[in-house]
């Protein structure tokens, strides 16, 4: 497994467009070896572009792409060393189950106790060892995909494996099982592998680390964890969490923000002199608004205004300062009596937003 | 005037569709019906339809024999789970083709159909194809054309499940708004998502295996599952359903010492049950029962643990996004004021707010 | 690496096919611009420099003097073209709908084995239902007659129709007619209303197929007409004596082709609008 680096890379599929308009805009990423990777946003945001420059099938307009230190841009798909996996499963139709995931190493010739060795702990992975002997043919969407997958993984010199939508034609109730499948596979091997998809879900539950990107920019890069509790924009608030970040619009001046004429105190100060004339908001996530009974530091007056019934949990909308929050509590904590209540954000989860990025602690 | 279904029954080559189903459905509320794929939820919305036959059972609607009423006199609209419009015209004759079929006004049909599409947000949109349009936008089409004829059946078939979770969030705070002013409109909304079911739903109908298990309020239905299998269909994730034994003061399952029972199951004979807990009332702790992380799942805002202990799997759902890696061992800690007790068979006996049950619909 | 030769040796291979293919078609348009001299002073092609113009072959066709009239079979042709056409499209597209949406059981007969009947009926070679043609239409009293030829060219297009229209609305989502219905169409009406608009590109290329194979056909006509009703190959062929006036015949030829041409360069611009997309696979 190799790492993979992507320096000063960027892309334009029409010649001589302005930079503003590029499919993919210069950037420099690294991919570590034998971690796992989602690229996610939503259609357009340049992720498959990425992987296509990765695969080699796009050659970029400008930047340099290296495998483990040696320039492949010039390289073409085949000559990368990369497993691929597309959205629709490619097998070897007329061949066994086994004969598919023997064939890369028959290509490479390897002899036959060797590939035996290594088809059979493959197959005993991805639970296709019973099956060896059918025709690939036969098998469901999903099992389709898990071949494609294992003969990525019976190589013992691929630098990576690339994914593209892997679960785009698997039956839903059966994602969340190939889901499943394909993690703790990639737990067993370490490849490295990138994954591409427009699902937030699927990106979290998969990879290591994720790579948000929109409009060709990678917006943010980093684990579902500093993803959730950090996000650097208001887009990426926004765009992982289930319901999306609270953003308020807040008056600044001198000392601590301020939200409807009561005091709003931040994760950290920011300087008034660090922010231009722009809007000023913070975010604040849904499962960290408590309602309570008594005043107190960062606690506004709010009116309720709906509450939503999830099951084990309950979503309050709350309005403070004519600007809708959302609070998510606990079923067994009941919803609040009447239109008035207390809303506290806690000063360690509120973070500062200036111009739709977060403004870092200084 | 109510839809009264009355014992439908519906086998198709051996497989039972449909199973003694028998349900009112009345005016100005919004029925859920909510189970797993293949549960038979859509082929009760195509019966109800009369896009599909049953072999017995009756339906009626103001004395009228509905099973006899052709699909163009049933006063009904559907919308598809799949983005279903009429390709050859634009988004506003899409909306006015029943308009016209039914004979209104060229002043009515274009004052309904502006109407029906500001609702779902698309007046710019009217001379469009629905080929141009996205494909949320394209089930927003097949919304409004179903709103405009203002029919006395509403049938949506999972409206939200080929759209991306953001959308479907969206969409499902829209639909809340949209479907509470519906006047006498019968309208019937099938899910496999229980916080759909439970935010949107004024009367929930859980399905399993073309039976329906139980009718009620969202509250009722998931505060009092009548029985195992609904418990596990309406919460998400399912209920952790174990099989244990109560004696002398507390709760054993397969080998370890689960809970202390607490006063809502003291009054309940020693034997053998089967107990429920919610994935919420399961928690990471540093002292409990060891068990060994086998797969991590992040969906939204909650990080799901499956956990096994000894044979028992269990899910434990943490808020917000936390970083637990497959094979760790972790310590459980259960809440025994939160068991639900359901006999062998998985009938509920008790739950955990000490009502004593009486559930409809068994 | 390939060599620098490829692509010449690749256009070189095209060039040589297309003359072959159009070869004739430049022969037919320089000969019917010839008189008797220039066709008998061996190969020229070049007009102007290597023989001088004339409008013979042309002026013959349409009832120069020495000629014939095409005029009449043209217009002959015409009709029996379209009004067979016409007729094959309707009944065919209701067949297919109705063997694409409805499931019929005959026994051991399903909806393929009908869909495949019809096919059948274009594997027979022609010579086999001239004569049952020939008597059914004498006993018709149509032999010789414009109806009579549309009703056997009916039967020759009417299978291409129905296997056309069949695979076409089979790609048509069930779920359109559904919602149709429920929007208020009895089934005729959706058929109508929501299935044949949405069918034009199928009914473009199959309406294309039918005109091509109606206005070709000579073989029944010149089986089923005689004197009365004469058709345009009919006529071309006519003019095929013992020694023939290859000027004449190149102009009627190629006047006999030109609505093909038309056809082929109307059929060529929808599809590279995209608007047969789905239709031709």
């Amino acid at each position: 497994m190799a790492q993979l680096d992507i320096v000063d890379v960027g892309h334009a599929y029409a010649p001589g467009a302005e930079e503003e308009r590029w499919a993919l805009k210069p950037l420099n990423l690294t991919f570590e070896s034998g971690k796992t990777y989602a690229l996610v946003g939503p259609s357009g945001c340049g992720k498959t572009t990425l992987l296509n420059i990765l695969s080699g099938l796009v050659r970029p307009s400008r930047g340099r792409v290296r495998f483990d230190g040696v320039d492949v841009t010039a390289l073409p798909t085949k000559a990368r060393n990369i497993a691929q996996v597309f959205q629709f499963p490619v097998i070897y139709k007329s061949m066994t189950v086994y004969d598919n995931l023997a064939f890369p190493l028959q290509c490479r010739r390897w002899d036959k106790a060797r590939i035996d060795a290594k088809v059979q702990q493959v197959a005993e992975a991805l639970d296709l060892h019973d099956r060896l002997r059918q025709p690939a043919r036969r098998l469901t969407a999903d099992d389709k995909q898990l071949i494609s997958l294992g003969r990525g993984l019976v190589r013992d010199d691929v630098a990576a494996v690339l994914m593209d939508e892997p679960l785009t034609v698997i039956d839903p109730q059966l994602k969340h099982s190939l889901r499943r499948k394909i993690r703790e596979i990639t737990e067993q091997f370490r490849p490295t592998v990138i994954y591409v998809t427009h699902d937030q879900y699927e990106a979290m539950s998969f990879a290591q680390e994720l790579l948000v990107m929109k409009d060709g920019r990678a917006v943010q890069q980093g684990t579902p964890e500093q993803l959730f509790e950090a996000p650097s924009s208001t887009y990426v608030g926004y765009f992982i969490g289930s319901p999306a970040m609270n953003f308020l619009t807040v008056d600044h001046g001198d000392g601590p923000f301020a939200l409807g004429g009561r005091p709003l105190s931040a994760a950290w100060d920011v300087p008034a002199s660090t922010l231009k004339a722009g809007e000023v908001q913070v975010g604040v996530r849904p499962e960290h608004v408590r309602i309570v009974t008594d005043p107190g530091p960062n606690t506004f007056p709010g009116r309720l205004k709906g509450v939503s019934d999830h099951g084990a949990q309950r979503v309050l909308e709350v309005e403070i300062a004519g600007q809708p929050v959302r609070a998510k509590t606990p079923r067994d904590q009941g919803v609040p009596v009447g239109e008035e209540v207390l809303v506290h954000l806690p000063r360690a989860k509120v973070l500062p937003y200036a111009d739709g990025e977060l403004v870092l602690r200084s | 005037m109510n839809l009264n279904a009355t014992d439908l029954c519906l086998t198709v080559d051996g497989v039972d569709h449909l199973r003694n189903v028998t349900a009112t459905f009345r005016p100005g509320r919004l029925h859920t019906v909510i189970g797993r794929t293949m549960a038979g939820k859509t082929t009760l919305l195509r019966a109800l339809a009369g896009l599909q036959g049953v072999d017995s059972g009756s339906l009626t609607r103001a004395g009228e024999d509905f099973l006899r009423t052709p699909v163009w006199r049933r006063d009904t609209a559907m919308v598809y789970q799949q983005f279903i419009n009429y390709p050859h015209l634009t988004v506003f004759d899409n909306v006015a083709f029943p308009l016209k079929r039914a004979g209104l006004s060229r002043d009515e049909i274009r004052h309904r159909v502006q109407q029906s599409l500001a609702s779902v947000g698309l007046t710019d949109f009217g001379k469009r194809k629905p080929s141009q349009l996205s494909g949320g936008q394209q089930q927003r089409v097949a919304i409004a054309r179903a709103l405009a004829r203002r029919t006395g059946i509403l049938l949506l078939d999972e409206p939200l499940a080929n759209l991306d979770y953001k959308l479907r969030e969206q969409l499902r705070d829209e639909f809340k708004a949209l479907f509470s002013d519906q006047g006498d409109t019968i309208v019937i909304y099938t899910t496999t998502e229980p916080a759909e079911a439970m935010m949107l739903g004024d009367v929930v109908l859980v399905m399993h295996e073309g039976r329906i298990l139980q009718t009620g309020t969202p509250q009722e239905v998931f505060e009092r599952p009548a029985t195992t299998t609904v418990a596990s269909i309406v919460n998400d994730p399912p209920m952790n359903v174990f099989a244990g034994r109560l004696k002398g003061g507390q709760v054993t399952v397969a080998g370890f010492q689960a809970a202390h029972v607490s006063a809502h199951l003291a009054e309940l004979s020693d034997g053998a049950y089967q107990f429920g807990l919610r994935a919420t009332d399961v928690s990471l702790a540093s002292s409990g029962v060891d068990g060994e992380v086998t797969y991590v799942e992040i969906s939204g805002s909650e990080t799901f643990v499956h956990v096994v202990v000894g044979e028992t799997p269990f899910v434990v759902q943490l808020e917000g996004i936390h970083d637990v890696d497959l094979g760790d061992l972790v310590k459980l800690r259960l809440r025994p004021d939160r068991l639900f007790a359901f006999d062998e068979r998985g009938a509920l006996v008790r739950t955990p707010s000490h009502d004593l049950v009486s559930v409809e619909g068994r | 690496m390939r060599s620098r030769l490829y692509p010449v040796f690749k256009y070189t291979v095209i060039a040589l096919w297309a003359c072959f293919v159009a070869g004739p078609f430049f022969w037919a348009m320089t000969t019917s611009f010839k008189n008797a001299n220039a066709v008998q002073g061996g190969p020229t092609y070049i007009p102007w420099a290597q023989y001088e113009p004339t409008l013979t072959g042309w002026r013959n066709i349409f009832g120069g003097a020495g000629g014939v009239d095409v005029v009449g079979p043209f217009v002959n042709s015409a009709i029996v073209t379209v009004a067979a056409s016409a007729i094959s499209l309707a009944l065919g597209s209701l067949a297919a709908y109705a063997l694409s949406r409805y499931r019929f059981r005959l026994g051991f007969i399903k909806n393929s084995d009908i869909v495949f009947f019809f096919v059948s009926q274009r594997i027979m070679p022609p010579v086999v239902l001239v004569i049952p043609f020939f008597y059914l239409l004498q006993w018709g009293g149509l032999l010789d007659t414009i109806p009579g030829l549309v009703i056997v060219t009916v039967a020759l297009l009417l299978p291409i129709a129905v296997w056309v229209m069949v695979d076409f609305f089979n790609g048509i989502p069930r779920e359109i007619d559904e919602m149709a219905m429920l929007d208020g169409c009895p089934p005729f009406q959706t058929f109508v209303r929501a299935i044949l608009p949405n069918s034009l590109p199928g009914l473009t290329v199959a309406a294309m197929f039918c005109a091509v194979f109606g206005w070709n056909d000579f073989f029944f006509a010149f089986r089923l007409t005689f004197t009365e009703v004469q058709t345009l190959p009919q006529a071309v062929v006519a003019l095929n004596s013992s020694i023939p006036p290859w000027w004449t015949l190149s102009a009627a030829a190629l006047f006999g082709v030109a609505p093909l041409i038309l056809l082929a360069l109307w059929v060529e611009r929808l599809l590279s609008k995209g608007n047969l997309s789905g239709a031709v696979r």
